[in-house]
C-alpha cells in the first residue's frame, strides 16, 4: 500500500500556481493548444530540442516506441500507487493487464449503460428544469455500467467494509461519496506533480481513503474476481481500476457534452434524429452507429489528456518529422501533442471540420489517440464509448438543452478537470 | 503564502455543548484511532469553552484544536474526518446536529460537515517549528534513529573512536537496509527552507517587484511612442493622450524614484544608528541597550519613566519629522505636475539650501551631540551612585508570588508531562472590539510571515521548542483563543516568550483582557477578578517582559483539555535530530554528516 508522505513545495511562491493555473488554462481552452500544436506540427524542428512532438507520425512513433519512451512518466501523479498506466512492460504487467482484460469482459456494455440512461432520463425529465450534467446524470450512467468491475464486491468497496449490514446500509449518498473521491484521485492523473499543495493534498488523502478502503475488502474482492492472487496483487488492480476507470470516463463524457453544445447544428441535427426515432432511439443500429461516430469526433475535438508525457529512460532520438531526429538524452522527458496529431492534415482529411462520418480508412487506429495508441492503448477503449454513446442517446431524448448560463458559470472547474456542468431543458 | 500556514491549525467552535465535562473513554479512543488511520494530525485537543458573558445561552462552547499538515484545506480535511468509518467525528459532534442518531446516513454526514465547516477558523496567525514533515515522515525517521542507535551500539566495539570509519559502517548498514529504502531520498524542504533559505531569495521579491513596476511605467510611457513610429503623428485627441500618458507615467517614475531613495535613506539611517555606531562607540551602545531596557522595565521606575517620557517628547516628533520629510519628498513630483507654479513661487523660497557637505556635516554633530550626552550621562551615574540607584532603583514585584492554578489545569500538564505539552488560552479583546481585533489581525500575519519566510529553522525568534502556536479571533471578534502545542513546561515555554519573541508575543496579546466569567462546568476554572495585559509601551516594548504579571495573566485565562492526540510524541529538536540523520546517513561522506551521525546516536 502506497502510503502518501507529502512533499513540501519547493518552487517559489507563487510560480506553482501560476504554471498550474497556466497548465489548466490551456486545457479549458484547446483551441489554443490546437494553434499551438499546428505551429509544431508546421515546423517540428522548434519542437524537438524540447522534447515535444505534434505530427501524428511522430506521436505515433513515440507512443509505439514503448521501451524508449516509457509510460512511467504517470507514476508521480498516481497517488494511489502503481498500475498499469504507470508501469513498464514485465510480468506484473502482463499479469494485471490480462486481469483487467477479464474484468472488461464481464462488462455488459451497452446494455447496462443503456438502461441507467433510460432510469436517469426519466428522473430529470420529471424533475425540474435544470441538472447537472456530472452529478445528475453521467456518474451514474458510468457507474453502473462499470458495477461488473468489481461485481458483487461493488457494495462492499462503496461502503469500504466487508460488514455485510455496512454494505446493505449503501445508498446514493454512499455512492456519490466514493465517486467523489476517486474523482480527485484520478485528477491527478493530469499534471498531477505540478498541481498546486492543496489540490496535491486533497488527492492524497482521498488516495489513502481509496487504497484504506479497498484494503478492508480485498477478501470479497478477490471472490468476485474469483483469483487466488495475493492481496497486494488484489489491492493494487481494485484501486487503480478504482479511480481510473470512472472519473475519466465521466470526464471524457462532459467534454464531450460541452463540445456538442458548441455547435447548435451538429447538436439539432442529431436531436432531431433521435426525436424522430421515438421509442426506436434504443434500438436503432444505425442511429446508434452514428452517435458512436460522433462521440469519438466530439473527443477528437475535446480529447481528456491533450496532452501526454513520457519518461525517456535512456539516450535515443525522436522522429519529429523534421529533416533531423531530435536527440532524448536519457532521464528526460518527451511531451506529446495529443490535440495536434489529431488535427494533422496529412493523414486526417479535412481535419479541422467536424466530421463525424469521416472515412479514417488505414489510419481507423488513430481515430482512438485519445485512448493512446498502440500495445499500451486502454483497453477499455471500446467500452467508454459505448458508455458515452448511452449516455449521450439518453440526453438526445430530452427536449432540448443548453448550458444554465445566468445563474453564475454554467461550468465550473476543479483544476483542469470539470466539477459540474448546469444544464437547463428548454 | 500566509494562508498555507494559517489552514495547518484549525479549531472548531461549536456552541451549545450540552455533554459533561469529560469524554467518555470510547470517544478518546475512538478519537484516536481515526487521528492516527487519517495520519495528517500532528495534534488535536478538546476542550470547553464558557460561554461568553451576556449570552442567553449559559451552555458553553465545544472547541475542537486541529494541528495538521501542511496544504490541507480545512473542507478536505475535515471531509476526510467526517466520512471515516470509525465515525468518532459523529459521536462527538453529532449530538448537535441529529440528536439521537448512532448510525448516521450520508445526509447526516454531509450536515455535519457543513456544520463543522460554517464552526471552523483557521488561525489569524501561527507558528509551526517543525515544518515541512508529515506525520508519517516523522514516524519513519524516528524508526530510523532508533534503529540506527540500536545498529551503533553494536558496532560501537568494532570501530571505537574512529568516527569517519565508523559514520561509514552505519551509512553502509543503512544503504543495506531494505526498510529505509525511501530514506535515500533528502529530506524533502520547501522553498524557504530549500532554495529560498539564503537572503538572495528573500531579496529576489521585493527587487522582482520594483523592476515589474518601473518596467510596467517604461512599457506605458513608450506605448504612445511606439503607435506614432507605426501610424505616423497623431491627431489632437491622440496628441492629448500621447501628453497625459507621459506626464502621469514621467511624475509616477520620479515618485517611485524618490519613495525608493528616501527609503533608502531611512534604512540606511536605522542601519547606521543600529548597527555601526554602536559596535564603534561603547557609549552608544550603551545608550541603546539603556534606552531598551528602560522602555522594556517592567516597573515604574524614575529611569523608564524619564525615557518614556523622553521617547514621547524626543523619539516621537523625530520619527514623525522623518516620515514627514520622506512622505513630502516622495510626494514632491506629484505636487510639481499639479501645481507646479505655486511650487516655484511658494514653496521653493521657504526650502533651506544646504549643500551636501552642510547636510553631512549637520548629521555628525547630531551623532556626535548623542554620542556626548550618552558618556556624559554614563559619567554622571558612575560619579553620583547614590542618585543613580535611586534613579535605577531596583525591580519590584507587584504581583502575589503564589500564583494559584486551577486544579483542572495542573491535572492537564501533568498528564502530558513525558510529552508534548499543550495550553488552551482564552482572553477578550479590549474595547473597541474591531480596532483590537484589526491590529491583533495586522501583528499576527506579521509574526506568521517571519516564521514562514525568516524563522525556518523550528525557533520562532528566540524562541525554540514551539510544535504549532495559534491564535485565532472568535466569537464574532469578541474574544481570543491561543493555542500551543510545546515542549518543556509551561513557565520555560512563557520564559522563552519573554526573552525569544517578546515583541511578537507583546504584539499579539496587548489588546487582550480578562473578563470575569463564569467556569464553562463544575471543574472547570473561571475568572474572578478583571485582568488586564501588563501595560505596553509604544506598542511593542514591555507587556510580556513584566514577567510575573505577564505568568499570571496567562495562567489566568487557561483552560484545560479533555482531551489530547499527539501523533508522533516527540520533540522539536528529536524531530529536526532525525532529519537530520537520515540526510546525514544518505548524503556525501563528509566531516559534517559524521559528526552529526556520531551526535544523534550519542544524544
Amino acid at each position: 500500500m502506497k502510503l502518501s508522505t507529502y512533499e513540501p513545495d519547493a518552487l517559489a511562491p507563487g510560480i506553482r500556481r501560476l504554471s498550474y493555473g497556466l497548465f489548466c488554462w490551456l486545457n479549458r481552452h484547446i483551441v489554443v493548444l490546437r494553434a499551438a500544436g499546428a505551429l509544431l506540427r508546421r515546423w517540428p524542428s522548434i519542437g524537438g530540442p524540447f522534447g515535444m512532438v505534434a505530427r501524428a507520425s511522430a506521436v505515433k512513433d513515440v507512443l509505439t516506441r514503448t521501451p524508449s519512451f516509457s509510460n512511467t512518466a504517470h507514476a508521480a501523479n498516481m497517488v494511489s500507487g502503481d498500475y498499469l498506466i504507470g508501469m513498464d512492460p514485465g510480468p506484473t504487467y502482463t499479469a494485471d493487464r490480462a486481469l483487467v482484460r477479464e474484468r472488461l469482459d464481464a462488462l455488459d456494455v451497452p446494455n447496462a449503460s443503456d438502461e441507467e440512461a433510460k432510469r436517469r432520463i426519466g428522473i430529470l425529465d420529471s424533475g425540474d428544469r435544470s441538472f447537472d450534467l456530472i452529478e445528475n446524470y453521467l456518474m451514474w450512467v458510468v457507474f453502473h455500467a462499470m458495477k461488473p468491475l468489481f461485481g458483487s464486491a461493488t457494495d462492499a468497496v462503496v461502503a469500504g467494509s466487508a460488514d455485510p449490514a455496512a454494505q446493505a446500509a449503501v445508498d446514493e449518498g454512499l455512492q456519490r461519496q466514493y465517486m467523489l473521491e476517486i474523482r480527485y484521485v484520478a485528477g491527478q492523473l493530469l499534471a498531477g506533480s505540478l498541481a498546486t499543495l492543496d489540490l496535491r493534498r486533497r488527492a492524497e488523502t482521498c488516495g489513502d481513503a481509496l487504497q484504506a478502503r479497498i484494503d478492508r475488502v480485498t477478501g470479497p474482492i478477490g471472490t468476485a474476481w474469483g483469483v487466488k492472487s495475493a492481496s497486494q496483487d488484489i489491492e493494487r488492480n481494485a484501486v487503480g481500476l478504482a479511480w481510473i476507470s470512472h472519473p475519466v470516463t465521466v470526464q471524457s463524457g462532459a467534454l464531450a457534452v460541452q463540445e456538442l453544445l458548441g455547435r447548435p447544428k451538429v447538436y439539432e441535427k442529431l436531436w432531431s434524429r433521435a426525436q424522430s426515432l421515438k421509442d426506436r432511439v434504443w434500438t436503432d443500429t444505425g442511429f446508434r452507429k452514428d452517435v458512436r461516430d460522433h462521440v469519438l469526433e466530439l473527443m477528437r475535438f475535446r480529447p481528456i489528456f491533450p496532452l501526454l508525457a513520457r519518461d525517456v529512460p535512456r539516450d535515443t532520438e525522436l522522429q519529429t518529422g523534421a529533416r533531423q531526429n531530435a536527440k532524448c538524452p536519457g532521464g528526460g522527458k518527451v511531451s506529446l501533442l495529443g490535440i495536434a496529431a489529431l488535427f494533422d492534415p496529412s493523414v486526417v482529411s479535412d481535419s479541422r471540420s467536424f466530421c463525424p462520418e469521416r472515412d479514417w480508412g488505414s489510419e481507423d487506429p488513430l481515430r482512438y489517440l485519445m485512448f493512446g495508441y498502440g500495445y499500451r492503448q486502454c483497453p477499455a477503449r471500446d467500452h467508454a464509448v459505448d458508455i458515452l454513446t448511452s449516455a449521450l442517446i439518453g440526453l438526445l431524448t430530452l427536449p432540448r438543452l443548453q448550458l444554465a448560463r445566468g445563474e453564475g458559470k454554467a461550468i465550473t472547474y476543479d483544476g483542469p478537470l470539470m466539477l459540474s456542468m448546469r444544464m437547463r431543458i428548454t | 503564502m500566509l494562508e498555507i500556514v494559517r489552514q495547518q491549525m484549525i479549531c472548531i467552535v461549536a456552541p451549545g455543548w450540552a455533554g459533561g465535562a469529560e469524554l467518555p473513554k470510547p470517544l478518546h479512543d475512538g478519537l484516536n484511532a481515526v487521528l492516527r488511520d487519517v495520519a495528517v494530525v500532528h495534534f488535536a485537543s478538546i476542550g470547553l469553552l464558557p460561554a461568553l458573558t451576556g449570552d442567553p445561552d449559559p451552555q458553553p462552547s465545544l472547541v475542537l484544536e486541529l494541528a495538521v499538515e501542511e496544504g490541507f484545506r480545512p473542507y478536505d480535511l475535515l471531509y476526510r474526518l467526517v466520512y471515516h468509518p470509525g465515525g468518532a467525528m459523529w459521536a462527538l459532534f453529532g449530538s448537535m446536529i441529529a440528536p439521537n442518531v448512532a448510525e448516521p446516513t450520508a445526509q447526516h454526514k454531509q450536515q455535519l460537515l457543513d456544520k463543522l465547516m460554517s464552526w471552523h477558523s483557521i488561525a489569524d496567525g501561527g507558528f509551526v517549528g517543525a515544518r515541512d514533515r508529515s506525520v508519517r515522515q516523522i514516524a519513519m525517521e524516528k524508526d530510523l534513529l532508533d534503529q540506527t542507535r540500536i545498529e551503533a551500539r553494536k558496532l560501537k566495539p568494532k570501530y571505537g573512536n574512529d568516527r569517519t570509519a565508523f559514520a561509514l559502517a552505519l551509512s553502509r548498514w543503512a544503504y543495506a537496509n531494505p526498510d529505509f529504502g525511501w530514506a535515500a531520498t533528502a529530506a524533502p524542504r520547501s522553498y524557504w527552507r530549500g532554495k529560498g533559505a539564503g537572503i538572495g531569495a528573500k531579496l529576489a521579491y521585493p527587487v522582482a517587484a520594483i523592476v515589474l513596476w518601473f518596467a510596467l511605467l517604461g512599457i506605458v510611457w513608450a506605448l504612445p511612442r511606439a503607435f506614432n513610429w507605426f501610424f505616423g503623428e497623431p491627431g489632437r485627441v491622440g496628441k492629448a493622450i500621447e501628453h497625459a500618458v507621459t506626464k502621469t507615467t514621467e511624475c509616477l517614475f520620479t515618485m517611485s524614484w524618490h519613495g525608493l531613495l528616501a527609503f533608502a535613506v531611512i534604512a540606511f539611517l536605522v542601519w547606521l544608528f543600529l548597527v555601526p555606531l554602536p559596535a564603534q562607540f561603547v557609549s552608544w551602545r550603551r545608550w541603546l541597550n539603556s534606552v531598551q531596557q528602560e522602555l522594556d522595565r517592567p516597573t515604574e521606575t524614575l529611569s523608564s519613566l524619564a525615557t518614556y517620557v523622553g521617547g514621547w517628547v524626543i523619539g516621537v516628533p523625530l520619527l514623525l519629522a522623518v516620515a514627514a520629510c520622506a512622505i513630502a519628498y516622495t510626494l514632491a513630483p506629484l505636487a510639481y505636475a499639479l501645481a507646479p507654479v505655486y511650487m516655484h513661487d511658494v514653496i521653493e523660497p521657504k526650502l533651506p539650501k544646504l549643500t551636501g557637505l552642510q547636510i553631512t556635516l549637520i548629521a555628525v554633530v547630531a551623532i556626535a551631540a548623542v554620542l556626548a550626552i550618552g558618556a556624559l550621562f554614563y559619567r554622571l551615574n558612575r560619579y553620583f551612585t547614590g542618585l543613580s540607584e535611586k534613579f535605577f532603583h531596583p525591580l519590584e514585584d507587584d504581583v502575589p508570588r503564589a500564583q494559584q492554578i486551577h486544579p483542572s489545569v495542573e491535572r492537564c500538564e501533568a498528564e502530558l508531562v513525558d510529552g508534548t505539552q499543550h495550553m488552551f488560552s482564552l482572553t477578550e479583546l479590549r474595547g473597541p472590539q474591531w480596532w483590537s481585533a484589526w491590529c491583533i489581525r495586522v501583528a499576527l500575519r506579521i509574526v506568521t510571515f517571519a516564521g514562514r519566510v525568516f524563522f525556518t529553522q523550528g525557533w520562532l525568534g528566540n524562541a525554540p521548542g514551539i510544535h504549532f502556536g495559534h491564535w485565532h479571533i472568535i466569537d464574532g471578534g469578541r474574544r481570543f483563543l491561543f493555542c500551543s502545542n510545546y515542549d518543556g513546561n509551561f513557565g520555560g515555554y512563557l520564559d522563552d516568550f519573554i526573552n525569544g519573541a517578546a515583541v511578537g508575543t507583546t504584539l499579539a496579546w496587548r489588546w487582550t483582557e480578562l473578563h470575569p466569567r463564569e467556569p464553562a462546568l463544575a471543574g472547570q476554572p473561571g475568572v474572578a477578578k478583571p485582568r488586564s495585559f501588563p501595560p505596553t509601551r509604544f506598542v511593542v516594548f514591555r507587556g510580556v517582559k513584566c514577567e510575573l504579571k505577564f505568568k499570571s495573566y496567562a495562567r489566568d485565562s487557561m483552560l484545560p483539555h479533555l482531551y489530547h492526540f499527539d501523533a508522533c510524541n516527540r520533540t522539536v529538536d528529536q524531530i529536526n535530530l532525525a532529519t537530520g540523520l537520515r540526510d546525514a546517513l544518505f548524503g556525501e561522506r563528509n566531516g559534517k554528516n559524521d559528526d552529526l551521525i556520531m551526535r544523534a546516536i550519542e544524544t
